[in-house]
């Protein structure tokens, strides 16, 4: 489902040439769910990018589901993007101009998809918020507002789903019921999911822990516990 | 965040005391951040631009007086009929003005084989005050420039005369009865242009004073003109003398006291609105300036919500902030203003360098008051524009910190334009001092605003949010411009106010150099021929065409004067401006008139100004002066029927064509019957057409034109102009030998003297638009820059959705060509009406609409934001996404 190999990214400072991802090579199994560990500044947010195709690799390839990301540009990345990628970040990243239900309606439209409207206020009413789509996501608490980007992830029905410390900004009880709903709408809609974590609890409950050391792997660990995932 | 201030604001005791350090590193970190320079540049720019132009005009304007006074040969000068009271020149010796003199007349000069009619001027050794005569040794070769005429016992010919007498410079010459050696060549002196009459109707001699005696042609009674010349460094004390003189209530309407304004009309209207134009490029300049620093500073105050917000829960005061960000503002505007001076100096040296060719003078020192304009708008338009949202930032709340949309409500929104609006409002009118100009300036943008309102208004009216469309670019771009209705409601009118700066600045610009050009064409005859015979007409033509001469139509001449409107006594209203105002043609007689006056005439002016005051005593009460009148069988060149018709091509005798202000001045209608006095006899005429006279074409010009054979009968000379180039001067000779009794006025120096001007005018026109469009350009820029934050976020986020480049460029291609389209119609409409005020009001100039500019306004916004837009928002698709959201969060 996706394969990097040996991903390499570096960029230009003023200090000279930081090289973030030393080469990468992994390969995450369709259904999987993985989470990226590692220290802060250790490159977990550039790999997720870079196997998102949000980014360009320095050297290396990137395989999302066949489609060899390094050799498309970027028009193509983004129709790929469209059609196979949903993202929950740590800051949200809703649109501040768009209400909640648009914020959804938004990648169903870029789909050109005309039940964008109906399809939204479903996935609204799945996450608990069908109460609240009209408000803008200034008016709405961090839980909430996640729970809209986590609506609009999965709006497009994504066949993979890529999270950047999706409860970092929230606290810990509101964090877990992110989580519980990303879990269960990852099951639903059978997607294969990535997502970096600190938090060593949710960690343990992913089919797999990749753990980064300065931009290399420093484990792959498998986690035998497979009922985790499902209870 | 800077964590170098962030660090000195850990601790509370460096705090206090470093509040100014940590303002320095605020600005350092802003400025290398790249944040602050376009609000710097937008406030260099307001200070180059007004410094430099006020610079400039401040030094064109004293050049241009000075040169113009090289006209004059003097700052001032009296003239008058018959001999001068002496104790005008002692008046003015007393009063510390330097002083000279002057006498002209025509005379015969002998020498031994020949003799030929010559134009004397006899000067005194002061002569001349201003400007300089220029002399030479052999005819036709380079001359050098000498400041006094010749010395008693010596003459100076042009150097036609020479051919003419039969002799050569070291050979002497008779004036009446003074021998007299002619010692030089003499190529021009600085008042050629400004002499009587008579220095124009032959070839120069100058002579001194001091031998007029002896020539004994000066007699009581002979046609002489008498000159006074004044001139002073101190304008106050030619004011006063002026002043004085203007008092003497038994001199008015015989002696005439005059300035290089009341020389020429035409340079006199061409420094007038080239002054206008010069001050409304400035305005221009200070309100695009401004805006663009509004822009910049609001857009500068938004991306420190967060900042202050940190500050505040690091605990700084409110007090401690607005010190803070003050103190930025202060240090950014002392640099600015001091490298606005800088470029402003430049600029204006760029200009003077650019005008170095044609601009003959030495310029004087520019005063300080530019600096003190260019330093104050600056503070101005910082204060006006920039503090607001400043202050805005003083009230934050902290808990920005956590929650972004805790933003700085408190200070209304509308305060910042508000403070815009009047400072702008304010500066405008100190700077123009000119209510006219202030006010067509606000209401024009005001318009446009209330416009806007409405338009965007109706346009968005939908309410609610629009949502994103995201499905195709078209609706994409629809909604995004809808969502983002404020903001963009400002940015069009923004767009529209620059573009509608640009257009007028453009368009006026095109009509005064059109008007220009039009009123005195390369080929304008410069000579005037007069008092011909209707027999010699054919031996001049013969002559010109054998010669390679190009003449014109010959219009015949006679003196009238209207004594009756149907029956009654003839009743003026008010006044004509000219009413009873001397023509060339009037002056065919060889009246003693100054030239330039003549010339006008010639170009038969009606003066509405300068000259108004001379005329006054010319006027003959209780009833109506005699005019020269004429009669054509075809409309004469830059003449249009106002009203009635021509007569046709089978003309009948009786009837009239009367110029419009005339008509209007004799409240006259079509078919009235007027009686004319003429050679003693009284004609009838019907009033047939009224017609609209080029007063300031310099060709012949007629009040007043009768149909073929109503006065034909009644004798009359003919006038005629021709074109000879310099190098065709010599031929006048011939010809004046050819038709000994006919007077050639030659107004060549005149002319070129007024093409000069007007060319140094035009080029300064032409610096000031491409200053005020570099200007509107920054703005343009500034404004697609100040929704560049919102759109990068907007955009980075479709992206990660799977919107393609090719969608998000065409829907911002489509967003930017939809405000452009609308922002350059607002700004067609805007300018028209601007225009027609200003042209009106201002310029004195015919207002037509320039339909080309309907089509072209719209779409040269379109295409302008458009290329901006999408220049400073490339960026948006080329970053990776990942980049915008690492530097967004
Ligand atoms: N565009 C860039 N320019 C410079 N340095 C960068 C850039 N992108 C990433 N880095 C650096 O690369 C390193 C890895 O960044 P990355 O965001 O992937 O870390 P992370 O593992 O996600 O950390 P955290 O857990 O704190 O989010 C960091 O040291 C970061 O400063
Ligand atoms: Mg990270």
């Amino acid at each position: 489902m996706i394969e990097t190999r040996n991903l390499v990214k570096s960029v230009d400072t003023s200090e000279g040439l930081l090289t973030i991802l030393k080469g990468i090579t992994l390969k995450v199994n369709e259904g999987e769910i993985v989470a990226i560990v590692g220290a802060s500044g250790s490159g977990k947010s550039t790999l997720l990018g870079l196997m998102a195709g949000l980014d360009g690799a320095t050297s290396g390839d990137v395989l999302l589901d066949d489609n060899n990301l390094t050799e498309m540009d970027e028009e193509q990345r983004a129709m790929l993007r469209g059609q196979l990628v949903g993202f929950v970040f740590q800051s949200f990243q809703l649109l501040p101009s768009l209400t909640a239900l648009e914020n959804v309606m938004l990648p169903i439209e870029l789909k050109g998809d005309d039940q964008a409207r109906d399809k939204a206020k479903q996935l609204l009413q799945r996450v608990g918020l069908e109460e609240r789509w009209h408000h803008y996501p200034n008016q709405l608490s961090g839980g909430e507002q996640q729970r809209v980007a986590i609506a609009r992830a999965f709006a497009t029905q994504a066949q993979i789903l890529f999270a950047d410390e999706p409860t970092g900004n929230l606290d810990t009880a509101t964090g877990k019921k992110v989580i519980e709903l990303l879990f269960e709408l990852n099951r639903e809609f059978s997607t294969t999911l990535v997502l970096v974590t600190h938090d060593e609890r949710l960690a343990q409950r992913c089919n797999r822990v990749i753990k980064l050391v300065a931009g290399e792997i420093a484990e792959d660990t498998t986690n035998t516990v497979e009922e985790s995932v499902s209870a | 965040m800077p964590e170098a201030a962030l660090n000195s604001l850990n601790k509370p005791s460096a705090m206090s005391s470093n509040l100014f350090t940590v303002a320095l590193r605020l600005l350092w970190r802003d400025w290398n951040g790249g944040e602050l320079r376009l609000l710097f540049i937008a406030l260099v720019m307001a200070v180059t631009s007004v410094t430099g132009i006020a610079l400039f005009t401040d030094r064109l304007e004293k050049a241009l007086l000075l040169e113009s006074a090289n006209m004059l040969a003097a700052d001032r000068i009296v003239s008058g009929r018959g001999e001068l009271p002496e104790e005008i020149l002692v008046e003015g010796q007393t009063r510390g003005l330097r002083t000279a003199q002057t006498l002209s007349f025509t005379s015969m000069a002998f020498s031994d084989s020949s003799n030929m009619l010559v134009a004397a001027k006899a000067v005194s050794d002061a002569y001349p005050l201003r400007g300089e005569v220029i002399i030479t040794e052999a005819a036709f070769t380079r001359g050098r420039p000498i400041l006094s005429g010749p010395p008693p016992g010596e003459v100076w010919l042009e150097a036609r005369a020479l051919p003419a007498l039969e002799i050569e410079v070291g050979d002497t010459v008779f004036v009446g009865e003074a021998e007299l050696l002619v010692s030089e060549i003499i190529i021009t002196e600085p008042d050629r242009t400004g002499g009587s009459m008579m220095d124009n109707a032959g070839p120069r001699l100058m002579l001194n004073m001091a031998d007029v005696p002896a020539t004994n042609v000066v007699q009581l009674g002979s046609r002489v003109s008498y000159r006074y010349l004044f001139a002073s460094d101190e304008l106050s004390e030619l004011d006063d003398f002026e002043q004085w003189f203007r008092a003497q209530e038994e001199w008015r309407g015989r002696f005439y006291i005059r300035d290089v304004r009341d020389e020429s009309q035409e340079v006199a209207d061409a420094l007038d609105r080239a002054e206008s134009f010069l001050l409304l490029g400035s305005l221009f300049a200070v309100i695009l300036a401004g805006v663009a620093i509004a822009l910049t500073a609001k857009r500068y105050s938004e991306r420190h919500y967060d900042y202050v917000a940190i500050l505040k829960t690091l605990g700084c005061t409110s007090s401690q902030i607005t010190f803070i960000y003050l103190t930025v503002q202060l240090v950014l505007a002392f640099f600015a203003v001091v490298a606005g001076w800088v470029l402003g100096w430049l600029v204006q040296l760029g200009i003077l360098r650019l005008l170095e060719s044609i601009m003959l003078v030495e310029l004087p020192e520019p005063g300080l008051q530019p600096y003190v304009i260019g330093a104050l708008t600056a503070v101005i338009c910082l204060l006006a524009f920039a503090l607001p949202p400043l202050l805005a930032l003083r009230e934050t709340p902290p808990l920005r910190v956590l929650r972004k949309d805790m933003s700085q409500q408190k200070i209304s929104d509308k305060v910042p334009y508000a403070f815009g609006i009047l400072g702008t409002i304010s500066l405008v009118y100190w700077y123009s001092q000119d209510l006219v100009l202030t006010s067509v300036l606000v209401s024009s943008v005001a318009g446009i605003a209330l416009f806007l309102s409405i338009v965007s208004y109706l346009f968005l009216r939908s309410g609610g949010s629009a949502g994103m469309k995201a499905g195709n670019a078209w609706k994409l771009a629809m909604t995004a411009a809808r969502r983002r209705r404020s903001q963009n409601v400002l940015q069009v009118m923004v767009f529209s106010v620059t573009i509608m700066s640009l257009l007028i600045l453009t368009l006026l610009r095109t009509d005064l150099i059109d008007e220009w050009q039009a009123q005195l064409p390369e080929d304008t005859p410069n000579h005037f021929m007069m008092n011909i015979t209707r027999n010699q007409i054919g031996e001049i033509e013969n002559f010109f065409a054998n010669n390679g001469i190009q003449g014109n139509a010959f219009y015949p001449l006679i003196s009238a004067r209207v004594t009756r409107v149907n029956g009654d006594e003839p009743n003026p209203e008010g006044n004509l401006g000219d009413d009873e105002q001397n023509t060339l043609t009037e002056n065919a007689n060889l009246d003693d008139v100054e030239l330039s006056e003549a010339a006008q005439a010639a170009a038969g002016e009606p003066d509405t100004g300068a000259a108004g005051e001379g005329e006054e005593g010319r006027r003959v009460r209780g009833g109506l002066s005699r005019r020269q009148v004429t009669w054509a069988d075809k409309v004469p060149p830059d003449n249009g029927i106002t009203a009635g018709e021509w007569w046709g091509e089978k003309p009948q005798a009786g009837y009239v064509s009367i110029e419009q202000d005339y008509a209007e001045w004799l409240d006259l209608e079509l078919g009235d019957r007027l009686e004319f006095e003429i050679n003693q006899q009284t004609v009838y005429a019907e009033v047939s057409n009224f017609r609209s006279v080029r007063w300031d074409n310099m060709q012949p010009n007629f009040f007043i034109i009768f149909s073929p054979g109503t006065i034909d009968h009644l004798g009359g000379t003919y006038l005629s102009t021709a074109l000879m180039e310099q190098e065709q001067k010599m031929l006048l000779n011939d010809l004046i030998r050819l038709v000994p009794t006919m007077v050639v006025i030659e107004i060549d120096a005149l002319i070129e003297q007024i093409q000069t001007i007007i060319a140094q005018v035009t080029s300064a026109i032409e610096l000031i638009s491409v200053l005020v469009l570099v200007c509107g350009a920054l703005v343009l820029l500034s404004c697609v820059n100040a929704s560049l934050d919102e759109r990068f976020h907007e955009n980075a986020i479709l992206r990660t959705l799977g919107a393609g480049q090719k969608l998000i460029m065409t829907s911002l291609l489509i967003e930017f060509a939809t405000i452009g389209f609308i922002a350059g119609l607002i700004a067609t409409i805007g300018a028209e009406a601007s225009l027609y005020y200003l042209q009106q009001e201002v310029f004195q100039q015919d207002f037509s609409f320039h339909y080309w500019v309907w089509p072209l306004g719209p779409l040269l916004g379109m295409l302008i934001i458009a290329g901006l837009g999408i220049l400073s928002t490339r960026g948006v698709v080329q970053i990776s996404p990942l980049n915008v959201l690492r530097r967004l969060t």
